[in-house]
């Protein structure tokens, strides 16, 4: 409890008035001659418990009087559940306009009713309180309420994900650093159970986190494009989405010409393929499109990929057989022609030329290999023999679980250890696969001798990408967060990359966490409140009412009942 | 005329007229104005001779067979007996010095008035009259006379009787029963404050003797109705006690003791043949002897 006029409490002092008079008065009384005392003393004796009890409670009555009027003058604050103001308050409003904020539920989108509950809340402060606003793109605002109130109204769908557990994190150390006596963080959120999933958010003790609920019943049968990316000609993609969602025709354009449909059902490892026609030469935009549903801002992903042409390849005996079959077989179908753009060897000679050089049969020849390899600057070098495993590798899928039964430990020979360049493959979460600058290096000869990967039908493919894509380094197409569009990377008047920005594909699932999630996510007493319920509690751990209408009212009760009992008792 | 009938008035107004004696008598001549007749008739009175009427007398007294014989009106003579004899005793403790207002009269002067005015009715129907006063001691003792000079002698022993100490009136009227040997009407005039059982060991012990005995409670008004400052400390002027009490809290209950007191008087008296009666000192004079018809 506080006081709008705590200085009034000094007049608690007057509390001791009764009792003080009643002891003074009692000291001094006029003496008076009455013969008829034994009436007096029998009269006083029969009625004496009676007096005492009215004197006692006379006096409680009064000083009571006394001190309800004097609480009632300090203006009390009394913490009350609906209504009221409440103390100075540290708060962050996290209105969550993420891309999933713009499906449309019950014919209106979901950000509108979470604008309103923003509203709600940066409505209900006062000049007293600190308060911020956390949209999606992780801008923690502060500023006026106006300001606030504005730039909550001009949200709109985001193309960022908003990780609401970073972003409580991140809004209960803000609070709690502030030296107010109230401080919540309100988080307006669908609450999707894919943005509670990343751990769980450090809540100061004495932080109130205020969540608002998902909206009844089942959550909308969304399907998104989860990726699309073009390998060997054809375009892979992903659908993903809510629990339930039905397969949906896809779409695959190029420009404005439709290359290819398909039926794309949404799951986990579920993608179709969609065959290319042959482009010629350089970087190509196409984009996926599912047909619209109550989310649109996933229903469409654009991709990109680069038709080069193909890799001039000298190789040597030292290549072995396998690698020169694979050659051979690239040569026939004019993925590969005749030159020394790439080198395929066992030392890489020289310091220019782009090299993938595979570790010597001869462990005498290692040696002059890694002097090789130092003299190239290239940071890596084979180390000792490497126990057997199975490769492991995300951008060169074809590889993927091939086993591998003998090996040299590629080593980083930079002054950190941390070697340069990529790893493009492990095995028992070793590299098995590098890429510094011009030179590819691999753990293993290309031999079934040291790995299944010659008999596996991804060799030829693999090899078409060691000599075409990887040694080259220059076709990345990387994936980013944003607004779907494509820009490429130039380096002078080479196009060297490219960026697709689409949405976090973890976007489209829509299912809303359970309860659990939530407090595994945000603590055991964060609060999962409805529209009624969030308008009670916000503010509710400081709220307070002036309970000094309620006092006089209580003193007039009390008057009241002093005046009975000082009349009715005589 | 009520403007001239002193027995009506105010006693406190009456008693600022005079002394004793005027008071006595004027409350007398307007009592027994009032009655038309005596109050004691019944057992003073013996019928002697008839007389011729004259216009004036009672008709009560015509003699209806005289006139229903000779159709002349004659009227009965009585003489009055003088065999009745009549103490009054009064209160003369420190008690009864007292009044709860200014304006008012002592219980002891109101009482010393009424007896004044009771012996001279008693005296004039040629009743021998005596007086006591007492306190813890019996004071002063007039035996009962009928001569002339008694009523004056009656007041000057009232007169004489300064205001006693505390009331042991109990022992006094045991001292009392001694005194009165023949038979005859004895009148207490007292505020009773003094312990009720023993007092009446001894007005019982008068009635076993064949006294007839009356008892007039007098309080003054203020004895009846607690009041005063808010907070007072009250003393008995007869002993060193002392109450601190709230009048205006304690009125109720005290009102109620004392009615319960007074009833008390009234059973036990009643129980044992005694006529009691409860006087206040604002009673007019007249009120009182009134009581006794």
């Amino acid at each position: 409890m506080s006081f709008l006029h705590p200085l009034a409490l000094f007049g608690l002092a007057a509390a001791a008035i009764p009792a003080l008079l009643h002891l003074l008065h009692r000291r001094t009384p006029p003496e008076l001659a009455f013969p008829p005392l034994r009436y007096l003393s029998e009269a006083e004796r029969q009625s004496a418990r009676r007096l005492k009890l009215r004197h006692l409670l006379l006096l409680l009555l009064r000083t009571a009087l006394i001190v309800v009027i004097v609480l009632a003058a300090a203006r009390p604050l009394v913490p009350v559940r609906g209504g009221g103001e409440h103390e100075p308050t540290a708060v962050v409003v996290i209105l969550d306009n993420s891309p999933s904020s713009g499906a449309v539920v019950d014919g209106r989108p979901v950000l509108d009713h979470l604008r309103v509950a923003a509203r709600g809340s940066i409505a209900r402060t006062s000049t007293a309180d600190r308060v911020w606003l956390l949209l999606a793109d992780g801008v923690i605002r502060a500023g006026g309420r106006e300001a606030l109130l504005a730039s909550a109204d001009s949200a709109t769908p985001d193309w960022r994900r908003l990780d609401l557990v970073q972003a409580v994190a991140r809004a209960a150390r803000l609070v709690h650093a502030e030296p107010l006596p109230g401080r919540e963080v309100h988080v307006l959120s669908d609450l999707q159970r894919t943005a509670l999933a990343t751990g769980h958010a450090d809540v100061p003790p004495g932080v109130r986190v205020l969540s608002l609920a998902p909206a009844r019943g089942r959550p909308a049968a969304n399907r998104g494009i989860a990726s699309a990316s073009v390998a060997e000609g054809a375009v892979l993609v992903a659908v993903t989405g809510s629990d339930g969602g039905e397969a949906a025709p896809l779409t695959v354009r190029i420009g404005t010409r439709d290359v290819g449909r398909a039926l794309a059902a949404p799951g986990a490892g579920a993608a179709v393929s969609v065959a290319l026609p042959p482009q010629r030469t350089g970087w190509w935009v196409g984009e996926a499109a599912l047909e619209p549903d109550e989310l649109r801002a996933d229903d469409r992903r654009p991709f990109v990929w680069r038709v080069a042409p193909p890799a001039r390849v000298a190789s040597g005996p030292a290549a072995g057989p396998f690698l020169a079959a694979a050659l051979s077989v690239l040569r026939d179908a004019r993925r590969v022609g005749e030159g020394r753009d790439v080198i395929v060897g066992e030392v890489p000679a020289g310091s220019t030329g782009r090299w993938v050089v595979q570790p010597s049969a001869d462990p005498a020849l290692i040696g002059q290999a890694n002097r090789a390899l130092a003299a190239r600057d290239v940071p890596w070098r084979w180390g000792a023999a490497g126990t057997p495993g199975r490769l492991v590798s995300r951008e060169l899928e074809q590889i993927a679980g091939t086993q591998v039964t003998r090996r040299y430990r590629l080593e980083p020979t930079g002054s950190g250890g941390g070697g340069g360049g990529d790893v493009l493959a492990t095995v028992n979460g070793e590299p098995w696969l590098v890429r510094a600058g011009d030179v590819v290096l691999l753990g293993s000869r290309l031999d079934t001798a040291w790995t299944g990967l010659p008999a596996a039908p991804g060799f030829v493919p693999f090899v078409d990408a060691l000599v075409n894509r990887v040694v080259a380094g220059a076709a990345a197409v990387e994936v980013a967060e944003g607004t779907p569009r494509v820009e490429f990377h130039v380096r002078g008047a080479d196009t060297i990359g490219a960026t697709v920005f689409a949405l976090d594909a973890r976007e489209s699932d829509l299912t809303p966490a359970t309860p659990e999630l939530v407090a595994a996510a945000f603590g055991p007493d964060a609060l999962v409140l409805n529209d009624a319920r969030l308008a009670a509690e916000r503010f509710a751990g400081t709220r307070r009412a002036d309970a000094s209408a309620l006092l006089l009212a209580m003193a007039l009760l009390l008057a009241a009942a002093e005046l009975g009992v000082a009349t009715l008792t005589r | 005329m009520p403007a001239t009938r002193l027995d009506l008035l105010d006693p406190a107004d009456v008693a600022r007229l005079g002394g004793i004696e005027i008071v006595a008598e004027g409350v007398v001549e307007g009592f027994l104005a009032g009655l038309h007749r005596s109050p004691f008739r019944g057992f003073s009175v013996e019928f002697t001779e008839h007389r011729a009427y004259q216009p004036g007398d009672e008709l009560r007294y015509l003699d209806w067979r005289i006139l229903a014989r000779s159709d002349r009106l004659f009227v009965k003579q009585f003489e009055e007996e003088t065999n009745l004899r009549a103490m009054i005793l009064v209160d003369a403790s420190r008690s009864m010095a007292w009044r709860g207002a200014p304006e008012r009269l002592t219980k002891r002067a109101y009482a010393d008035r009424l007896a004044a005015a009771l012996a001279l009715i008693l005296l004039r129907q040629r009743d021998a009259t005596g007086l006591v006063t007492f306190d813890e001691e019996v004071r002063q003792v007039i035996p009962a006379r009928v001569k002339a000079g008694q009523w004056t002698r009656l007041v000057r022993g009232l007169l004489d009787t300064p205001d006693g100490r505390g009331t042991a009136a109990h022992a006094a009227l045991q001292r009392l029963t001694a005194l009165l040997a023949r038979r005859g009407l004895v009148v207490l005039l007292s505020d009773l404050l003094f312990d009720r059982e023993l007092a009446l060991v001894a007005l019982r012990y008068l009635r076993h003797r064949g006294h007839q005995v009356i008892v007039f409670h007098l309080m003054d008004p203020a004895e009846v109705e607690l009041a005063g400052p808010p907070e007072v400390r009250f003393t008995d002027p007869e002993s060193p006690a002392s109450v601190v009490v709230r009048p205006r809290e304690l009125a109720r209950a005290y009102a109620a003791t004392v009615q319960r007191e007074v009833a008390a008087w009234r059973a036990a008296c009643r129980r044992h043949g005694i006529a009691y009666h409860h006087v206040q000192t604002d009673l007019p004079f007249g009120m009182a002897l009134r009581l006794l018809t």
